[in-house]
C-alpha cells in the first residue's frame, strides 16, 4: 500500500471555480482551523526548528581539505543570508513535523532533515547552470557556478548527493529507536525523490517546456519538480516516527499536496506581484489566473483532510501540519528575520 | 606472505590477457595528432609489448582459472541486471533514454566484478552482491558522463560512441548524470533488488554500511575530490596540475592523491562493499580495501603507461592526450623504467592482501589485479 503511494497522481482538481478570487489568497485565518490553534505559534516552531537544522548543517559540512570543493558546497547549502534573505528550510521542518507528530524525538529526524537540504541544493546547483536556467543569482545573491564556475559548480552538485546519504547514515540513531530496516527505506525514499521518477523528471519536463501546454502537463511538472520533495520530507519523517502503512500513506499524499500548494502559491503571488518574481510563472499563463486559485482551494482542503485523519489520536501534535496548509496559502509571516540572525 | 601463495610477484604477474570479447570495439577514435605522438613513442611500445609477449607465453601452463570465461559472464549478468534497473517504460522517455545510453554502452565491467569477486571471497553467495555491483557501474558511468561535459573535459566520444552530451544535449547529461547516481543508491537501497535468501537478521545492518562506503567514497573526499584538477577555479593547493604547466614540478604525492581519489575510490568502494554484504570480517574487509587501493593506484599507472606506449587504434581512444594535455604522468615524473617497477610493487602489494583468503576463492581477484597491470587497453 505504500508503494503504491509513490504513483498517486494528483488528481486534477473538477470543482467550478468561477466564484474563486484574489481574495481566498489575502484572507487571514481560514475558519475551518481547530479551535486550539491559537495555542499553537508556528512561527515560533518553524524558527526554533531552522535553527536545529542550520547546526546540523553547518557540521554536516566542516571545511578541509580540498577547501575549493567544500566551500562551494557550504556556498550552495548555507544561508549567509542574500538580500533576499535566508534559506525557509521547509522540505526539513515537514520531515521533522510529521516524526514528531508520531510522538518520536526529534533528533531521529534531524539527520534526514538535513540530508533533504543537500539533495536539493544539489538539484538547485544543477538547475542554476548555464546549460539549463542560465540564472545569474539564488537568493539575491550570485548562484553557485556564478561564484565558482561552472565545473566546480557541477562537482559540488554531484558531491553533496553522496554527502546527503553519508549524513544520514552516520548521525540518524540507529538501530535504536530507528531500525537498520528502516533506515534504508528512507534512503530509497531520498534517493527515489531526486531520480528519474521524481524531482529530476519535473526538471526534464520543465525543460522541455511542458509547463506551456495544459493543465495536466503543468500539474504534472509542479508533482513532479516540488510535490515529489515535499512526499519524500513528510514520508521520512513518517519512516523515523515509526508510522504505521496508514498513517505513512496519508502523511506522503499530505506532503506531495502541500508541496504543489505552497509552489502553486508562490506563481501566484509572483503573478500578482506580491512575491518574488520567479522564472516559471508560464505555470499562471497555463491555468490563468480564475484556475489557478481553484486549485488553491482543492488543494488546501485536500492536505487539511490528510491532516484531520490525525487529529483524534495525536490532538494538538497536529497542529504543526494543519497551520502549514494555511502559511503555504497565506504566508501570513516572515521567516527571514528570525533566520538571518542565526 | 605472498609465499602461501606459491606466487612470485614479478614473475606471475606477467600474464598477458587477451582484450575481453565483450569490451567496447576500438571505434573510430579521432585520429588527431596521436599518430605523430604515438611514433614519437615507437621505442617505448616495442619493448613493452615485448615483454608482455614473452610474459604471455610463460604463463599460460600455470592457472587453471578462466578469466577469460568468468568476465564475459559477469558481464552478462550484470548488464542483465543494469537493464533491469532502469525504469525504461516511465516517463520521462527521453531521460531514460539517456541514462540507458551512457549505462549500456558496453565496457569491461570491471568495477562490478570486482564487487562480486570480493562478495564471494568472503564466504558470499554473488547474487548478495549484485545490486552493488550494478550500483558502482551506475556511479562510474555517472562519473564519465559528467566528465564529459563541455564545461569538463569537453569529449565528443566515449568508447568510439558519440558522448551523452552529444547525443542528448548538456542539460539532459546533467540530469541523466544526477539521475544515475541516485538510481544507484536506490537500487541499493531497496529492499526488493536483492535475492529473498539474504540473511534477515544481518542483511539490513550490511546495507547501511556498504551505502555508507559507496557514499563516503564517491564524494567530495573520494571520486568528486580526483576530478578536481580540472577545475577553474580550483586554488593551486591540493590536487591541481593542469594549471601549472611546468608539470616536473608536481610532486608525486600531488600525482597519488589525485589517482587515490579520481580512480582508486571508486575502485575501493566496489571491493569493500561487495566484501561488507558478503559478510566479510572486519579483518578481510580491511585486507581487501588495501588490496583495492593498491589495483587502483596500479590501474592509473598502466593507464598512463599505455597512453605514451599505445597507438590510438589499440586502446580505441585517442592516445598521446596526456603528453599533449602537458598532463603530468608517472612516466614523465618517474621515466617509463621506474613506472614499471612501480607498477609491479603495487601488483605484489595487492597480491600479498590476498594471501589469507582460500586460494581458490581468491583466483578471480588475483587475476583481476594481473588484468589491470597487463591490459593493453
Amino acid at each position: 500500500m505504500a508503494l503504491s503511494s509513490l504513483f498517486i497522481i494528483l488528481p486534477v482538481p473538477k470543482v467550478p471555480y468561477s466564484n474563486y478570487s484574489r481574495r481566498l489568497l489575502t484572507a487571514r485565518a481560514s475558519s475551518d482551523a481547530p479551535a486550539a490553534s491559537a495555542s499553537f505559534d508556528l512561527r515560533r516552531y518553524w524558527t526554533s526548528l531552522i535553527a536545529d537544522v542550520e547546526s546540523e548543517l553547518d557540521a554536516a559540512m566542516p571545511m578541509q581539505p580540498p577547501e575549493s570543493i567544500h566551500s562551494a558546497m557550504r556556498y550552495a547549502v548555507l544561508p549567509s543570508a542574500g538580500k533576499e534573505g535566508a534559506a525557509k528550510r521547509a522540505p526539513p521542518v515537514l520531515c521533522v513535523a510529521a516524526c514528531e507528530l508520531l510522538g518520536a524525538p526529534r533528533a531521529a529526524a534531524l539527520p534526514a532533515a538535513a540530508a533533504l537540504e543537500m539533495l536539493h541544493a544539489a538539484s538547485l546547483v544543477h538547475d542554476d547552470l548555464p546549460c539549463f536556467d542560465a540564472a545569474p543569482t539564488r537568493r539575491g545573491r550570485p548562484s553557485t557556478h556564478a561564484a565558482y564556475g561552472t565545473d566546480m559548480a557541477v562537482l559540488a552538485g554531484d558531491a553533496l548527493f553522496p554527502l546527503a546519504y553519508t549524513h544520514v547514515i552516520s548521525h540518524t540513531p540507529c538501530p535504536d529507536p530507528v531500525p537498520h530496516a528502516v533506515l534504508l527505506r528512507v534512503l530509497a525514499e531520498l534517493a527515489r525523490a531526486v531520480g528519474s521518477t521524481g524531482m529530476a523528471a519535473g526538471q526534464f519536463l520543465d525543460l522541455a517546456g511542458a509547463t506551456a501546454l495544459g493543465e495536466a502537463e503543468v500539474m504534472q511538472v509542479l508533482t513532479k519538480k516540488f510535490g515529489e520533495m515535499a512526499e519524500c520530507s513528510a514520508a521520512c519523517g513518517a519512516m523515523l516516527g515509526g508510522a504505521g502503512p496508514d498513517e505513512e500513506a496519508a502523511l506522503r499524499r499530505y506532503g506531495r499536496t502541500i508541496g504543489v500548494l505552497y509552489e502553486l502559491v508562490d506563481d501566484i503571488r509572483s503573478a500578482s506581484g506580491n512575491g518574488k518574481m520567479r522564472s516559471n510563472a508560464s505555470v499562471l499563463r497555463s491555468l490563468g489566473m480564475d484556475r489557478a486559485l481553484g486549485i488553491v482551494e482543492e488543494l488546501k482542503a485536500q492536505a487539511k483532510t490528510e491532516a484531520d485523519r490525525f487529529s483524534d489520536k495525536y490532538g494538538d501534535r497536529v497542529l504543526p501540519l494543519y497551520s502549514f496548509v494555511d502559511y503555504a496559502v497565506e504566508r501570513g509571516f516572515e521567516l527571514q528575520d528570525a533566520a538571518a540572525t542565526l | 606472505m605472498a609465499m602461501s601463495f606459491h606466487f612470485h610477484p614479478l614473475a606471475a604477474s606477467r600474464v598477458h590477457f587477451s582484450p575481453l570479447p565483450f569490451a567496447a570495439a576500438a571505434g573510430a577514435p579521432s585520429p588527431s595528432s596521436s599518430v605523430a605522438i604515438a611514433a614519437h613513442h615507437q621505442h617505448g611500445r616495442r619493448r613493452f609489448s615485448a615483454i608482455v609477449a614473452t610474459a604471455a607465453a610463460a604463463s599460460a601452463a600455470t592457472t587453471e582459472f578462466d578469466f577469460k570465461a568468468y568476465m564475459g559472464e559477469r558481464a552478462v549478468a550484470v548488464n542483465r541486471a543494469l537493464d533491469a534497473a532502469v525504469p525504461a517504460g516511465e516517463p520521462p522517455a527521453a531521460l531514460h533514454d539517456a541514462m540507458r545510453y551512457a549505462l549500456l554502452a558496453g565496457g569491461k565491467r570491471v568495477r562490478p566484478a570486482l564487487c562480486l569477486a570480493a562478495c564471494a571471497v568472503v564466504g558470499g553467495p554473488e547474487p548478495w552482491a549484485m545490486p552493488a555491483a550494478a550500483a558502482v557501474e551506475m556511479v562510474h558511468t555517472m562519473s564519465l558522463v559528467h566528465d564529459d561535459l563541455p564545461c569538463m573535459d569537453d569529449d565528443d566520444l566515449r568508447r568510439g560512441k558519440p558522448t551523452c552530451h552529444v547525443v542528448y544535449g548538456e542539460p539532459i547529461a546533467v540530469l541523466a548524470g544526477d539521475a544515475l547516481l541516485s538510481l544507484s543508491f536506490h537500487h541499493m537501497a531497496s529492499v526488493g533488488s536483492y535475492p529473498p535468501d539474504v540473511d534477515p537478521e544481518k542483511h539490513p545492518a550490511r546495507v547501511v554500511r556498504a551505502i555508507g562506503e559507496l557514499a563516503r567514497c564517491i564524494g567530495s573526499e573520494g571520486l568528486v575530490a580526483g576530478q578536481l584538477k580540472k577545475c577553474s577555479t580550483c586554488p593551486l593547493q591540493v590536487v591541481d596540475l593542469e594549471m601549472t604547466g611546468t608539470s616536473e614540478t608536481v610532486p608525486l604525492e600531488r600525482l597519488e592523491y589525485i589517482h587515490l581519489h579520481k580512480t582508486a575510490a571508486l575502485l575501493e568502494a566496489s571491493v569493500v562493499i561487495g566484501a561488507i554484504i558478503g559478510g566479510g570480517t572486519d579483518e578481510q574487509i580491511e585486507r581487501l580495501r588495501k588490496y583495492a587501493r593498491s589495483i587502483g593506484l596500479l590501474f592509473q599507472v598502466v593507464d598512463d603507461i599505455l597512453d605514451v606506449t599505445k597507438s590510438s587504434e589499440e586502446l580505441g581512444k585517442t592516445a598521446g592526450k596526456d603528453l599533449a594535455s602537458d598532463k603530468t604522468t608517472y612516466p614523465k615524473l618517474l621515466g617509463l623504467e621506474k613506472s614499471r617497477e612501480f607498477a609491479e610493487e603495487l601488483l605484489s602489494d595487492a597480491v600479498e592482501q590476498l594471501a589469507c583468503f582460500d586460494k581458490e576463492k581468491a583466483a578471480p581477484l588475483l587475476h583481476l589485479a594481473n588484468y589491470i597491470a597487463h591490459r593493453q587497453n
